[in-house]
């Protein structure tokens, strides 16, 4: 009722309400629906409403106007009516135009909710926008820890940061429960709860003085879903003590959550943790300070501090830190990341590969609706040009096609909008790989309203420009002549250009997505070295004040491996400090005896693992040379190692490693070779081979470790009888990552599977569309030569030639179509380059493939009508008159 | 003088109505041709309103039937008037249509 004029609703507004409820009651006992009843009031409304205005504004306008009683309402109304009859009366039409574009529409619509999510949204923190990340960067690891020593300096000397935080995460060991538990723990500093500007929902965070070496107090902070899962949300949690990592520790505080996690790419990434504890209490051999780089660092960059500021900034710190530095690195350097590019800014290329693939569907959608719509303009014709000569103005005809391309584009929308929110569901199934952050929960938000509405105005336009502008000025005369024969040139050449379009997009979709299943085989195929079959594994870290000494230790493993190789179905087990392609790992600089020594900062460096016996026999790596560690390899017996080949062939060359010796900074004395093995992949399928180190476990003993055990079955099948195995040597001791080897290398084929596939569909969907396009054209373009062909054929010409002249011709827009598509496929592939493997972007086998489908594609959709052409029969043809 | 109008003038011609009665009558007198929606009626009310062809009527039904919102309109003089200006008008038109065989004569 608001929408009316306030002096209209002041005379007659109430009644104009009574004699509305009326109506609907009226309508409702006549047994109309809800929306039967409302929508015509609404309509009623809304028309009503925007008519009175104008009069109510002074009654400017001149009695004959108003006699018109007309008004633009009415008159858009009337243009709806009629769109919406035509669509009636050729669905099939309405349908095909709609559900493409819905297609087109939907996949961008849900491409651009991770988009907005991922990439474009501000991390939810409070003035996100100054949060960096510090890294310690080696020509190595460009995204290296920070030392406590560093942190300290940085915290005191930066002028650029406002705050700094040190924060690492790692699974800690609750006990004194029913069943020993891992959580995820995260060992901070007092100023990380201060850099990130989170609060306490109950009690209290702690301070920086809790949480550094010397004054650290036995304290956790918990995190509000903890505080629900394990405490229901009590609030006498607050000074309880839990048990982790077998010391026991005070809770003080509840943080409050600054945001719902599943929300948030990564559930907020530098807090998903489970609790917070304090720094020092971080378990490094030697103590914090002596542990070198082993954390990671979050600061607030003061008010207008650039990246590149603190990044100098840093580097005047690093070298002062340099000057005093007992063992320097001589490339290492200090650098700062905005904290958004460290969530992430690795799955930037990945994203914006996929945009830019279900942006080219979009296009095709729109090429292939605008042929319709114009095929269909060149039909309406002649109607359109009696309108005209009837007297409707040009504009009236514009309004009439603009509003149907309005109805078409809105329609399409909210079908994209569904179909889009279903392709995110679907999503959800397809697990995407863990570098692309998606959130769990995606909700519908404005600017993904807004960015949908955005594409279907654009889609509009396109689709109903070229068709409006052809037909808004039919030249009356010719068209409304008696047999007059459709298919202006004009008309003829815009279906070329569409079609060339087609194929060319469809071309460099198709192409990029050959090459990443090309990517995809190549990470299949590459040799791992280890065989990942039936193997089990899981991980545990055993708390230092429970296992103090290495014998404390070395006694564990041995218990555990003896107790898990009694399960019924383990053929064999061992330990390793890290599985592979598991994540974790570690390095070790080595130097040979008898050769002259290096500085040390410069050492090569090798990967460095820590196996049981029976390690190799368990993963099935291949052993070359010498011999396996075995039991005696123990704390008492002399320091032997295992090397691969990489190795063997880079330090000796044409002799003999077998019994040669080596020292590292972190043995105390020289270690023998004892034998080689094949190379192993170790941190991704693809990587290029590497230098091997492996060091007997029961020579170093190291607190977390990692089991593997060959089965007869399916590993998973032991999961239980091995828990309880280790749990019969220690009930506290907590163990995770327990899953089946192959589904470890399965995770780090995710994301060219994810690419892959995501890629392969886009395709899929564009070559459909082309094909059908094209088809289209081709058809279209035959039926209008009905006439025209049925009089050659009649005067000789056989049906043959005339299958050959309209394949031919779509045959060389085909031709011209890949040309040009071949080279969006390398701009396209330039956008995927990161993410290809073993295949480079302009690699002619899949550019060839894609050529030669969409040519086979095209060529079956131009040889259905010219068949349909070459069997016209001239009398049915030239009958038509 | 507008279709709706004189549809309106022709609906209050025997007896004042309210607005749904009016849209009733007038649904009635073209033999469901004419379907109002409140909205259209009620625009076309306002400006007869403000020409003086149609007054509120002062006329309240018996109170435990009454709806406070309900308005009664009436015919005034000068709607009277103009009713039958514009029913002579159409009945010279209807003659000229029998004329010219336009019309069967009933």
């Amino acid at each position: 009722m608001r929408l009316y004029p306030p002096r209209f609703r002041r005379d007659v507004g109430l009644a104009l309400v009574d004699a509305l409820e009326d109506r609907m009651r009226a309508r409702r006992a006549a047994g109309a629906s809800s929306f039967g009843v409302r929508m015509p009031a609404i309509v009623d409304t809304i028309r009503n409403a925007a008519a009175e205005w104008p009069e109510s504004a002074g009654s400017r306008q001149s009695p004959d106007e108003r006699a018109k009683g007309r008004t633009v309402v009415d008159k858009l109304l009337q243009d709806v009516r009629y769109a919406l009859r035509l669509w009636r009366r050729r669905p099939g039409f309405a349908l095909v135009a709609i559900l493409t574009l819905a297609l087109g529409i939907g996949a961008n619509t849900a491409m651009f909710t991770i988009v907005h999510a991922v990439l474009l949204r501000p991390l939810p923190y409070d003035r996100a926008e100054r949060l960096a990340s510090v890294w310690g960067r080696t020509a190595a690891y460009p995204r290296g820890l920070i030392s406590y020593r560093e942190y300290r300096e940085l915290r005191t000397q930066s002028g650029t940061f406002d705050a700094i935080g040190l924060y690492f995460g790692q699974s800690v060991n609750l006990t004194g429960v029913d069943e020993p538990q891992r959580l995820v723990g995260s060992f901070v500093t007092g100023s990380f709860f201060d850099t990130l500007g989170l609060t306490a929902e109950r009690g209290r965070l702690f301070t920086e003085e809790d949480s550094a070496p010397g004054t650290v107090k036995p304290v956790v902070v918990i995190t509000h879903q903890t505080w629900q899962r394990r405490f229901n949300g009590d609030d006498d949690a607050i000074g309880r003590t839990m048990t982790l990592n077998g010391t026991p520790v005070t809770i003080i505080g509840v943080m409050a959550p600054p945001f719902d996690p599943r929300v948030v790419p990564d559930a907020g990434y530098f807090i998903s943790a489970d609790l917070f504890l304090p720094v020092a209490l971080f378990p490094a051999p030697g103590g914090l300070d002596a542990a070198g780089p082993v954390m990671l660092a979050i600061a607030r960059l003061a008010p207008g501090i650039s990246i590149g500021r603190a990044t100098a900034d840093l580097d005047v710190i690093r070298r002062r830190l340099l000057a005093d530095d007992p063992q320097p690195q001589a490339d290492r350097t200090l650098v700062a990341e905005s904290a958004q590019e460290t969530v992430s800014g690795a799955s930037r290329p990945a994203l914006l590969l996929l945009f830019a693939a279900v942006g080219v569907v979009l296009l095709i959608a729109c090429v292939n609706v605008s042929q319709l719509l114009l095929a269909r303009a060149v039909d309406r014709e002649r109607e359109i040009a009696l309108r005209a000569a009837l007297g409707a103005s040009r504009g009236t005809v514009a309004r009439q096609l603009t509003v149907e391309a309005a109805l078409l584009a809105f329609a399409s929308a909210a079908a994209g909008l569904l179909v889009g929110r279903g392709a995110l569901a679907g999503l959800a199934f397809l697990r995407p790989p863990s570098n692309v952050p998606i959130p769990a929960d995606l909700p519908l938000n404005a600017a993904v309203l807004v960015f949908s509405g955005g594409v279907a105005v654009v889609v509009a336009t396109l689709c109903a420009l070229v068709p409006a502008l052809k037909t808004a000025r039919p030249d009356l005369a010719r068209v409304l002549q008696a047999g007059f024969r459709r298919g202006s040139a004009g008309g003829r050449r815009a279906r070329d250009v569409f079609m060339v379009v087609e194929m060319a997009l469809s071309v460099a979709l198709v192409a990029v997505s050959a090459l990443l299943i090309e990517s995809l085989l190549a990470v299949q195929r590459a040799p791992l070295g280890f065989d990942p079959s039936n193997v089990f594994t899981l991980q545990f870290r055993l708390p230092p004040t429970k296992y103090p000494t290495p014998d404390d230790i070395a006694r564990f493993f041995r218990a555990a491996i003896e107790r898990v190789r009694a399960v019924p179905g383990v053929e064999s087990a061992a330990l390793v400090r890290a599985v592979p392609l598991s994540g974790n790992g570690g390095t070790i600089g080595y130097a040979i005896e008898g050769r002259p020594a290096v500085d040390p900062a410069s050492l090569p460096q090798a990967r460095f693992h820590l196996v049981t016996p029976d390690y190799f026999r368990t993963m099935r790596i291949q052993l070359l040379r010498g011999r396996d560690f075995t039991d005696r390899d123990d704390l008492q017996a002399p320091l032997v190692a295992v090397i691969n080949e990489t190795f063997a062939r880079r330090e000796f060359p044409g002799e003999d490693p077998i019994g040669r010796r080596l020292t590292t900074p972190q043995t105390p004395t020289p270690i023998t070779i004892v034998g080689i093995v094949a190379d192993a992949k170790h941190y991704a399928p693809t990587e290029p081979a590497a230098a091997q180190l492996y060091a007997a476990h029961y020579q170093v003993p190291l607190i977390f470790s990692s089991l593997v055990a060959r089965t007869r079955g399916p590993a998973i099948g032991v999961a239980n009888d091995v828990r309880k195995a280790i749990w019969s040597v220690d009930r506290d001791q907590p163990v995770w990552s327990v899953s089946a080897l192959e589904d470890i290398v399965a995770r780090t084929q995710g994301q060219w599977r994810f690419l892959a596939l995501l890629l392969g569909v886009f395709a899929g969907v564009a070559l459909l569309l082309a094909g059908v396009g094209i088809y289209g054209v081709t058809a279209y373009s035959v039926a209008q030569r009905t006439h025209e062909i049925g009089i050659r054929l009649a005067l000789g010409a056989s049906g043959e030639r005339v299958l050959r002249e309209v394949v031919g011709r779509g045959a060389r827009l085909t031709l011209a179509g890949a040309a040009i598509g071949g080279a969006a496929a390398v701009a396209l592939a330039r956008l995927a380059s990161a993410m290809l493997v073993g295949v480079r972007p302009t690699d002619p086998a899949a550019l060839a493939a894609a050529v030669l489908t969409l040519t086979a594609v095209s060529l079956a959709a131009c040889y259905i009508p010219a068949r349909r052409a070459s069997r016209v029969d001239p009398v049915v043809a030239l009958a038509d008159e | 003088m507008r279709s709706i109008e004189f549809h309106i003038l022709l609906a209050l011609a025997p007896e004042e109505r309210h607005g749904y009665a009016i849209l009733q009558e007038i649904a009635a007198l073209t033999g469901g041709e004419m379907q109002l929606e409140p909205g259209t009626l009620y625009r076309a009310l306002h400006r007869m309103l403000k020409d003086g062809w149609v007054a509120e009527s002062a006329r309240r039904p018996a109170a435990d039937l009454d709806d406070e919102r309900r308005r009664y309109y009436r015919l005034t003089p000068a709607g009277r008037r103009v009713a039958a200006a514009e029913a002579a008008r159409l009945q010279r038109l209807v003659a000229v249509a029998r004329a010219y065989r336009l019309l069967s004569r009933a």
